[in-house]
């Protein structure tokens, strides 16, 4: 409606998650105002990092190298790999300073409803990894929901006899109320429950 | 507006990620049958309602009906939540044919109290299942019962004692023809393009809908009855639907 070019714009910014048409205009309008070094800067950041960045070799985290900076710190613990879904887990898993092992990103998680089987994760990869590195623990960090359970209790199942397999504690937020928790979490908390 | 909030018992058959932190449900309702209700903030950690509304959750819903094609959540508790079935793997794999069985064969908006009777009773015995090690869903006894039920009460039961073509009875049904609705006897097998069933078969599908979902698994089916059962089911499936289970085809 605008001009072709414009309303081009639009559809690519539409094609984004959580993008509808207005957010779409507001965005491409916003685009059109700022100075055009600042416009082809976002550009040139959108091609870069398509161009520069890849799945790590060993474990499938983002990196710009052939295998990640994480698998290559000789720090780390190399016999305890970290099961995650996505990069976005990992990062939140590294926040927390607590583990020192390694990751393996598995690229989504099992939904037969969806056609995600295991054939479309990198569970090969895992198990090739656990049996090449002389790994000792596998750490399940999938989502605590149905198809992240799914996948925990698939993988726990492809890797017993061949590695100690854990999986996150499921419990209450720090600094939440008891009275507000779901049943299904308190009973999860108090099946988890720990000697003081 | 009063009136457009009810409650309903609710069983949750998919959700999918919307936005930053909602969940599109697919909820077949005591009351309404299918619906669509957004759930909002359900994957925020301090939400109450993300964990009542795992796939498979038996739940007591409030919903609200706004000018959308979607209701929106506004109210769960817990009835049961099924997460004995989805925990393991093979479990949920059956547990989620049934559910999509369930949204294709009862997709309107519009109560069936004996569907939803099915679907809770089917999850409740789906809960104390113990599938053999490396047994395939779709060939699991429950799985086919169930599906054999969903079909009977979508008025879709394949004809199995006389028959489906000529009617003739007392005659041997070698075939099932999708088209005559049934099973079909050896002149008919050919004019109606049957595909090749064996008594075994028949009695074996006749075993499952006869007896109640929790006797499924002792109904005697082999292996070959329970291929056979899956074929009546995947083609009445195409041929009534026009539609083919995911969770089957895997």
């Amino acid at each position: 409606m605008l001009s072709p070019s414009v309303d081009n714009l639009v559809a690519q910014l539409t094609r984004l998650p959580g993008i509808g048409t207005r957010t779409a205009q507001r965005l491409a309008f916003h685009l059109l105002r700022v100075p055009k070094d600042e416009a082809l800067a976002l550009a040139a950041a959108i091609v870069e990092v398509k161009e520069r960045v890849r799945f790590c070799r060993e474990c499938g985290n983002l990196t710009e190298e052939e295998v990640c900076a994480i698998c290559l710190d000789a720090r780390r613990d190399h016999s305890v790999i970290c099961v995650v879904e996505q990069p976005a887990d990992l990062l939140s898993l590294e926040r927390t300073a607590e583990f020192r092992g390694l990751y393996h990103v598995l690229g989504g998680s099992l939904s037969p409803l969806d056609g995600v089987e295991p054939e479309h994760l990198r569970i090969d990869e895992l198990l090739a990894r656990v049996e090449r590195n002389g790994v000792q623990e596998v750490v399940l960090a999938t989502n605590p929901n149905m198809t992240g359970e799914a996948t925990a209790s698939y993988l726990a199942d492809r890797l017993r006899g061949r590695v100690r397999v854990t999986r996150l504690a499921s419990g209450l937020p720090v600094g939440g109320d008891l009275e507000y928790a779901d049943e299904i979490t308190l009973g999860r908390a108090l099946a988890g429950r720990r000697e003081m | 507006m009063a009136g457009r909030s009810y409650q309903t018992e609710a069983v949750v058959l998919r959700s999918f990620r919307l936005g930053e932190a909602d969940r599109v449900l697919h909820l077949y309702t005591l009351a309404h049958g299918r619906v669509g209700a957004v759930a909002k903030g359900v994957r925020k950690t301090k939400s109450r309602f993300g964990a009542r509304l795992e796939p498979l959750s038996h739940v007591e819903i409030a919903l609200h009906r706004g000018s959308g094609d979607l209701q929106t959540v506004t109210g769960v508790e817990l009835l049961r939540s099924h997460h004995e079935a989805r925990e393991d793997y093979a479990r949920l794999s059956i547990g989620l044919i049934g559910a999509e069985a369930m949204l294709r064969l009862f997709a309107e908006e519009e109560g069936n109290p004996r569907a939803f009777q099915a679907l809770t009773r089917f999850l409740e015995v789906l809960d104390e299942l113990a599938p053999a090690a490396g047994a395939r869903p779709e060939l699991d006894p429950l799985a086919l019962a169930f599906q054999l039920k969903l079909l009977w009460l979508a008025g879709y039961l394949p004809h199995l004692t006389s028959c489906a073509e000529c009617g003739a009875a007392e005659v041997p049904l070698v075939g099932y023809a999708p088209r005559a609705g049934g099973a079909v006897c050896r002149p008919c097998a050919g004019l109606t393009g049957a595909l090749g069933l064996a008594s075994a078969g028949l009695a074996g599908i006749e075993a499952l809908l006869r007896r109640p979902l929790a006797e499924a698994g002792s109904a005697g089916v082999t292996e070959r009855t329970a291929r056979d059962a899956l074929m009546v089911i995947t083609s009445s499936y195409e041929y009534h639907g026009g539609f083919r289970l995911r969770t089957l085809s895997a």
